[in-house]
């Protein structure tokens, strides 16, 4: 019944436009930085350097199907295709040998390449990067505390520096000093602290309507969207955060969601039990999230996506830079970092009122156990989706519907 | 046999043994074991153990990680390591990090388990000022939880001395070293490894005296033959591994990993706190934590040191950082050279042993077995 949300295609078409007019500016001589998706691209816009985000063009190329070819151009050159391939895609289109026929036009060079040393393997992507002529990467380090405040959500918007740590931040801060004293050297642009102020404060808005937006879906009985509409509607703003146009699309998306619950607009005509996706999103296979609509009454009201932009990023304060390093020194900590991930799913789950959640556990699952261990704890049922039996090449759709229908008649609604 | 190699080569490791004060078990070289000695607490180094499965870590940290540390979660948990009065963790590696957030919500959800205290020690390496600041504070904190946990506080002249002590012993080590790099090798890689593990889990002073008698004793130890092998990937910490390959003739002269030359390289020097924070943080390069360019840097320099005639690059199953490296190191070496990617832990698979057979130049058919 639901059409697509205005919102999900406005975003689609506008990131067309501005990938071609990226090209264009940087075809005309301007920098080009590639970022890691938790990276502080604030600084970017601040300065006015053109940006694209890793993980988002890996995204495109996978979605055009190339990845297996880029992959192998990695192969080739003794690299792994096996590892961290999702950051490393980009890296192989330098060894595209048909760079006209890539996804989109091609993404342009990058002079500029930054990205935090997480985990084991993430910075070896970008030395590759750094050895290219022309090519430099700016690292920043990853760092780690030993106790963490209960309730973070509370905590980050304006006590960030109690939540965060006041070490983690110190180093934050002193490595942003460095990243824009190098960009002022190697591209000769300027950090205005005026505009600065401004981008966060725009950044802040957005992340503010998309709170709105997942409190008023949490709230909103029947579901007005399914979860494959709201990703586009928040990410591709995400990725323009700190513009005007992001702030409005978020707000615009946020006046569509309202519109809806207004004219009680429902997902599925006969909501009954109302589900929870924690894990990456299904990429190969969205139609998933709906297909249990018909069948049981079974509306996925949450992903990350929305909740994650609704309270991760939030962050005020007096001096925006290291309000800055706040939003991006813990970041992933936030989504995947027991304590913070385990209590944090809980607190949505109740939020968004849920009778269960599917829970897709990666190969590389980081606090799964925890995360499905706090949801049993707090009377919430959970079904475990192992990576391994969820890749396109493992289990087909077929068995995953059946898994996820015996679990709903089994643990959500067991028939009476 | 020399006495001290017999001992040292016996010496159990990763647990507390027989030990009667306080024992702290430690994760990763980037532990600053001077603040535990200083404190008067036994650091002793963690390990796994290949032959037991590791079915409680697995359940907590899922078996998309490193087995080693799954292997040492799970020795924690079930007690294979003996009662520990507290645990340092590093974050040298991801699957250290993980251990300890693992180690740190058990310890809030499971309280029943009754788990030692746990602190991380996190030492970041990226070679600027910023990091360098940020490293003493996390050895500040160190500090503080080692003077919580032996009753007493660390002043700085018992830091220095333990500093000094921890230096002494790393260079001692690097001489022993030398006997394995010796023509002909005095000591055997597996040896090293296995004396570079026992100074990890005794009292510095004792290792110290061990490593002393074994250096006088050196000249009647035994001669060591071999295709001269120069190591890089994963660190390793049985020896299992060390044997295989040098049961296939070859003789392990060298490593760019921190069960072994990588742990005492670098020493402190100065015996103050900076210095102490310069130390490990510079310390490396580590696969996980290190730039390309850095490590075949390194590996050229120091196979070329050892005068290693072959480079074997190993790397264990889901220990990802050694295969991004291996291309670049095989380039600037030069030597013949092999990868042995997706490693069972503390194995060789077939593949593996047929691709060190080929690597060896004329291979003595006696020493195939
Ligand atoms: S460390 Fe020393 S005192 Fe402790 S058990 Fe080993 S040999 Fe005995
Ligand atoms: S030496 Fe190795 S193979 Fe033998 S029992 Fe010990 S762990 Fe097992």
């Amino acid at each position: 019944m639901s059409t697509r949300l205005n919102s999900a295609s406005t975003a689609t078409k506008y990131q067309r436009e501005w990938f071609a007019q990226l090209r264009q500016e940087v075809a005309d001589g301007a920098p080009l930085a590639l970022v890691n998706a938790d990276a502080p691209q604030e600084i970017f816009r601040t300065m006015g350097i053109p940006y694209v985000v890793n993980q988002w063009w890996s995204s495109v190329v996978t979605a055009k199907r190339r990845a297996q070819d880029y992959l192998a151009l990695l192969r080739e050159r003794g690299l792994p295709d096996d590892s961290e391939q999702y950051s490393s895609i980009p890296l192989a289109s330098i060894y595209d040998p048909a760079p006209a026929n890539a996804p989109w036009g091609g993404l342009p060079r990058p002079s500029i390449v930054l990205a935090e040393t997480t985990g084991d393997t993430s910075r070896k992507v970008f030395d590759i990067w750094d050895d290219q002529p022309g090519v430099s990467f700016y690292p920043l380090e990853s760092a780690a505390e030993n106790d963490v405040p209960a309730r973070w959500w509370e905590l980050m918007p304006r006590n960030w520096e109690q939540a965060v740590g006041s070490d983690r931040l110190d180093l934050m801060t002193g490595e942003l000093e460095g990243l824009i004293r190098f960009l002022e050297q190697t591209t000769g642009r300027t950090f205005s602290e005026t505009r600065f102020a401004e981008v966060m404060e725009l950044t802040n808005e957005q992340q503010e309507w998309n709170r709105r937006t997942r409190d008023l879906i949490a709230r909103a009985r029947p579901c007005p969207l399914p979860v494959n509409d709201s990703i586009p509607s928040v990410m591709v703003p995400q990725w323009h955060r700190g513009t005007v146009w992001a702030r409005d699309a978020a707000h615009a998306f946020h006046d569509e969601v309202a519109e809806r619950v207004e004219a009680g607009t429902a997902v599925a005509p006969a909501e009954r039990a109302r589900l929870m996706w924690i894990g990456r999103g299904l990429w190969f296979d969205l139609d998933f999230y709906r297909r249990f609509e018909e069948s049981h009454g079974a509306v996925f009201v949450w992903s990350m996506y929305l909740a994650i932009a609704a309270d991760g990023y939030l962050r005020y304060g007096d001096d925006p830079l290291r309000a800055l390093a706040a939003r991006f020194a813990a970041f992933s900590d936030q989504l995947y970092t027991p304590p913070w991930s385990a209590e944090w799913y809980v607190k949505e789950a109740r939020h968004h009122g849920v009778d269960g959640v599917v829970h897709l556990v990666s190969d590389d699952a980081r606090g799964s156990y925890f995360t499905t261990r706090a949801l049993e704890a707090a009377g919430i049922p959970v079904l475990e989706l192992h990576a391994d039996n969820v890749d396109a090449r493992g289990a087909g759709p077929e068995e995953l519907t059946r898994t996820v229908g015996d679990w709903l008649e089994a643990r959500v609604r067991p028939a009476a | 046999m020399s006495a001290a190699l017999a001992q040292l080569l016996s010496h159990h490791t990763g647990g507390r043994g027989a030990h009667p004060g306080p024992v702290i078990g430690y994760v990763g070289a980037d532990v600053p074991v001077e603040y535990l000695t200083a404190a008067g607490l036994l650091p002793v180094r963690l390990g796994g153990d290949p032959h037991t499965p590791s079915t409680t870590g697995d359940r907590y940290l899922g078996t998309g990680l490193d087995p080693a540390a799954r292997s040492v979660l799970t020795r924690l948990l079930d007690g294979g390591h003996g009662p520990l009065d507290g645990v340092v963790v590093s974050r040298d590696c991801e699957a250290s990090t993980r251990l300890f957030y693992a180690l740190r919500e058990l310890r809030r959800v499971e309280p029943s388990r009754a788990l030692p205290p746990v602190h991380l020690v996190d030492v970041l390496h990226l070679p600027h000022r910023t990091t360098t600041r940020y490293v003493r504070a996390k050895l500040a904190q160190l500090r503080a939880t080692a003077e919580t946990w032996a009753g007493r506080t660390v002043d700085d002249t018992a830091l220095a001395a333990a500093i000094t002590a921890h230096d002494r012993l790393r260079e001692l080590l690097a001489r022993v070293a030398d006997l394995r790099r010796a023509r002909p090798a005095r000591l055997s890689g597996t040896e090293m490894l296995t004396v570079v593990a026992a100074t990890t889990a005794l009292p510095v002073d004792r290792a110290t005296r061990l490593l002393e008698q074994l250096l006088a004793e050196a000249d009647g130890l035994p001669e060591h033959e071999g295709t001269r092998v120069f190591l890089t990937g994963s660190p390793h910490d049985t020896a299992h591994v060390y044997a295989k390959i040098e049961n296939m003739g070859f003789l392990i002269v060298g490593e760019d990993h921190d069960r072994g030359d990588l742990l005492y390289r670098r020493r402190t020097g100065t015996p103050t706190e900076t210095a102490l924070a310069e130390r490990y943080q510079h310390n490396g390069p580590a696969a996980p934590r290190a730039a390309i360019r850095t490590r075949a840097e390194h590996t050229r320099r120091q196979a070329e040191a050892c005068g290693a005639e072959v480079l074997v690059g190993y790397a264990r199953l889901r220990d990802d950082a050694p295969a991004w490296d291996y291309a670049a190191q095989a380039a600037a070496t030069g030597l013949p050279s092999v990868f042995l990617s997706r490693q069972p832990y503390g194995g060789l698979d077939d593949g593996a042993t047929e691709a060190l057979a080929a690597l060896r130049p004329a291979a003595p058919a006696e020493a195939l077995r």
